[in-house]
């Protein structure tokens, strides 16, 4: 019965996530299904956009490990506002990001060197990526038993230890964060198409929105779709067993150094990205909006609050069918030895979210699928395919965590499998749910590309309304919209931790 | 059980099918067109539903969707921003004839004869100018001029690939010959032209005094006035004989088989009234196609622009070549 509920449930997963992606490619095999568009311009285009991605992610990788590395290892002031505002980067969108870099180029005169610069979005890019790399490296980092280390040290200095031991040891999250940071910055659209940088996904972007030659767009998605598959076979391993972040680290100790010498390029170091990540775009996006001719807190306040609300409540509800389906897919993987449901997840998280809109459109607009397609649970079930995975990896680094042996203390005592997840797994499993609800509902609000494209006519979202009223809107006006939406974010993140810290420290007491 | 209870019942609230409602995508800028269309379900009880899109996004989420909903149409009546991807519609079968009871005030240019879609409050392109950077009197009058060494590295224009800029660029190859048409743009290139992304982004850098002019539609230039006095915008090709300025109405179409025929109509005709011309006259100085709209002082009138010759359809048959040679115009 349980093998049997699992095989079903496996399949509506596979329908409600892969069916769209495949019949796409069935219909692309069926139209033409050939590769007659690579010819000697695409090619160097997506050579070119393959360099381009490498260098982003090679400066965003090391960004990444130098802090995480920082953050880990030594004893840190205000490490966890540091960790905080270093990630913060990731909730804002690209969009809004370059826009704000575009104004301080041009405010401080770099415009003219940076325009169309090859070295604009490389700058942009590895500004919004290398949060990523941190928290990978920084969960591998963690993972790091602080007995080997001290055993290094004993017998050699500490930069020797930290090449010949931690090094290695972090090498395949330093691997799995390139090729992510690769795939992604690949992906992405929005900053090279604003700074009007030519890449292979503008040129795909411009086929499916200029010429809207569907045809050739899925093509040369299907190339793009097939290349990051084929980089993520190399770190298949590695990328199915992420962690992403891990909340805690139960019965782990890693060890943390004192700063004595370099103190000040340590604290330089961090303070000068939390300066280029965080500080400057948004002091842009303030300064616009807070010295402009005029005022627009109140119009900007009426405009996005009632988008505002929706986005909330779909960005709950979709983070709680992520945590749900994270859950679920995570327990059958580690108790289960059941990975399917974990691997569908994994595909879906490369799928760039224009082509799973698109798919979607024609799967899901049937009168059979209208319930789905006319409503938010088309948006839902788009944000479960997309970081559905990430939720997956996280819950299922909190079982790795849990001995089985506790489990199968309590069914041995007669309790009931329900019983035993209520009462043993579900209580020492909270912490990461609760990480995987926070980081599910923060990403569900952010997304753009998958929601303009599957929003329900009438439903009005924070992200695609700044979006498209910021065409003819005054800026301060949108300025100020991005940040009312920023702070509305901001908020539930401090509300959330709040709540959390309440509810664990009640769990601990109990 | 409660969260599934949750989500069941507003799956359930949000796709209801009320026949009393009607959905509307529109690629019109939202801060324009949300209020006209708010005010039209205040007054007829039909609840609107909308999908709202840019030309600063490419329009490829109304444009596409309505593509790719094809075979099943959730969407009644469209309103764009131009006559082009109405008319890209009609020849994929999206969108159903309809003449309107309004069709006889509405100019004849500004419709299809079939009925396929019908215009009307009209937008025009336009010369943005920032007066710090540059003296009227040292303006370029015509498109031509452009070319000049003395503008070199002084104005920007959207990526021609996209929105109104594409029409405008079809329309001049349509008047020119596709010959003197590429001639022009690649005076334009030699001269520095900045390919900003949208027209939005035109004005942008206008305001901001990246560049001192740009080509922009009036809606852009009207706000842009309304945000900085440094600004202004004038008509270029105004002389006897000339080019004139490229004229771009607003264009409604209805969807086949749409969910909603009748409340799309019922919009349409709304929309097609002395009433929202008049408002969107005021609320972003587009120029009434109906006659005897009361517009505000700052409102251009059609009646002392010279308009650019060109047929709306024709030009939409010439726009996917031009696309392929502008698109390696852009590369080069």
């Amino acid at each position: 019965m349980a093998r049997t509920l699992k095989y079903l449930l496996s399949g509506i997963l596979g329908v409600l996530l892969l069916a769209p992606i495949a019949l796409l490619l069935l219909q692309w095999i069926g139209d033409d299904g050939s590769l007659s568009f690579l010819n000697g311009k695409t090619l160097s285009l997506i050579g070119h956009s393959i360099a381009y991605s490498s260098i982003i992610a090679l400066v965003a990788t090391l960004i990444g490990a130098v802090c995480a590395f920082l953050l880990t290892q030594f004893h840190i002031r205000f490490k966890s506002f540091y960790t905080f505002v270093l990630l913060l980067p990731i909730l804002i969108s690209p969009y809004i990001f370059a826009v704000a870099w575009k104004d301080i180029f041009i405010a401080v005169g770099g415009e003219k060197v940076m325009d169309k610069s090859i070295l604009e979005l490389i700058f942009i890019h590895s500004l919004l990526f290398f949060p990523l790399a941190m928290v990978i490296i920084m969960s591998a980092l963690s993972r790091i038993s602080a007995s080997l280390e001290e055993s290094a040290c004993m017998i050699t200095s500490y930069p020797r230890a930290v090449f010949k031991i931690i090094l290695p040891l972090i090498q395949p999250s330093i691997g799995l964060s390139f090729v992510l940071i690769l795939i992604f910055s690949l992906s992405e659209f929005s900053v090279p198409a604003y700074l009007g940088i030519n890449t292979f996904t503008t040129e795909i972007f411009t086929q499916f929105s200029a010429f809207y030659n569907t045809k050739l767009a899925l093509s040369q998605s299907i190339l793009m779709l097939s290349f990051s598959l084929m980089l993520m076979l190399s770190e298949v391993k590695i990328l199915s067993d992420a962690p992403f972040f891990t909340v805690d680290m139960k019965g782990n100790r890693t060890r943390i150094h004192t700063l004595d010498k370099g103190k000040k390029w340590v604290y330089g170091f961090l303070n000068t990205f939390v300066f280029l990540a965080l500080f400057l775009p948004l002091s842009a996006l303030v300064y616009q909006s807070v010295f402009a001719q005029e005022t627009f807190f109140i119009r900007a306040f009426d405009l996005i609050a009632p988008a505002l609300v929706n986005s909330v409540i779909l960005a709950f509800f979709g983070a709680c069918a992520i945590v749900l389906i994270g859950l679920w897919s995570a327990w059958l993987k580690e108790r289960g030895r059941y990975s399917l449901p974990n691997t569908i997840l994994l595909v879906m998280f490369i799928v760039p979210s224009i082509v799973f809109g698109i798919a979607a459109i024609h799967f899901y607009n049937t009168p059979i699928g209208n319930f789905i397609y006319g409503s938010m649970l088309i948006l839902i079930i788009g944000y479960v395919a997309h970081f559905g995975f990430i939720a997956s990896r996280i819950i299922a680094n909190g079982y790795k965590q849990l001995p089985p042996s506790l489990e199968e203390a309590a069914l041995l005592m007669g309790i009931s499998p329900l019983k035993c997840f209520r009462k043993v797994t579900f209580a020492l499993l909270s912490p990461s749910l609760f990480a995987a609800f926070v980081l599910s509902f923060v990403l569900c609000i952010g997304e753009l590309g998958m929601t303009i494209m599957l929003y329900p006519a009438g439903m009005e979202l924070a992200g695609v309304k700044i979006y498209t009223i910021a065409a003819n809107a005054p800026q301060a006006l949108t300025d100020t919209m991005i940040l009312i939406n920023l702070g509305t974010v901001l908020f539930f993140i401090g509300f959330f931790a709040f709540g959390g810290k309440i509810l664990f420290k009640r769990g601990a007491h109990e | 059980m409660g969260l599934i209870g949750s989500i069941t019942l507003l799956i359930l609230a949000s796709c209801s099918n009320n026949t009393n409602e009607v959905v509307v995508y529109s690629s019109v800028d939202q801060i324009f067109s949300e209020p006209i269309l708010k005010e039209f379900e205040e007054k007829s009880s039909i609840t609107v539903k909308m999908v709202f899109d840019t030309e600063e996004t490419k329009s490829t989420g109304v444009m596409n969707r309505l593509i790719a909903e094809g075979r099943n149409p959730q969407c009644d009546l469209f309103w764009s921003g131009d006559p082009m991807r109405n008319i890209l519609l009609k020849s994929k079968g999206i969108t159903a004839p309809l003449h309107s009871i309004a069709a006889s005030k509405i100019p004849s240019f500004a419709q299809d004869k079939e009925g396929h879609w019908i215009g009307f409050s009209a937008r025009a392109r336009v010369l943005l100018y920032n007066k710090k950077l540059i003296a009227k009197e040292a303006l370029p009058q015509s498109i031509l001029d452009l070319t000049q060494p003395q503008y070199d590295h002084k104005f920007a224009i959207a990526n021609p690939l996209f929105g109104t800029t594409t029409f405008h660029i079809a329309a001049i190859f349509s008047a020119w010959g596709t010959e003197k048409g590429m001639q022009w743009l690649t005076g334009l290139k030699k001269n520095n032209v900045t390919i900003a992304t949208s027209n939005g982004d035109v004005k942008r850098r206008v305001l901001k005094g990246e560049v001192a002019m740009g080509l922009t539609d009036t809606d852009d230039a009207f706000e842009a006035k309304k945000e900085n006095s440094d600004v202004d915008y004038l008509f270029l090709d105004q002389e006897k004989n000339g080019l004139g300025s490229l004229i771009m109405p607003n264009a409604l179409s209805l969807i086949a088989h749409s969910p909603h025929p009748e409340n799309g109509k019922k919009l349409m005709e709304y929309l097609l009234s002395k009433e929202v011309e008049s408002q969107l006259a005021q609320s972003c100085a587009q120029m009434p196609l109906i006659k005897g709209v009361k517009t505000p002082k700052q409102t251009p009138s059609l009646e002392h622009i010279t308009p650019m010759k060109i047929e709306y359809e024709k030009i939409s048959h010439l726009l996917p070549t031009i696309q392929e040679r502008v698109q390696s115009w852009l590369e080069h």
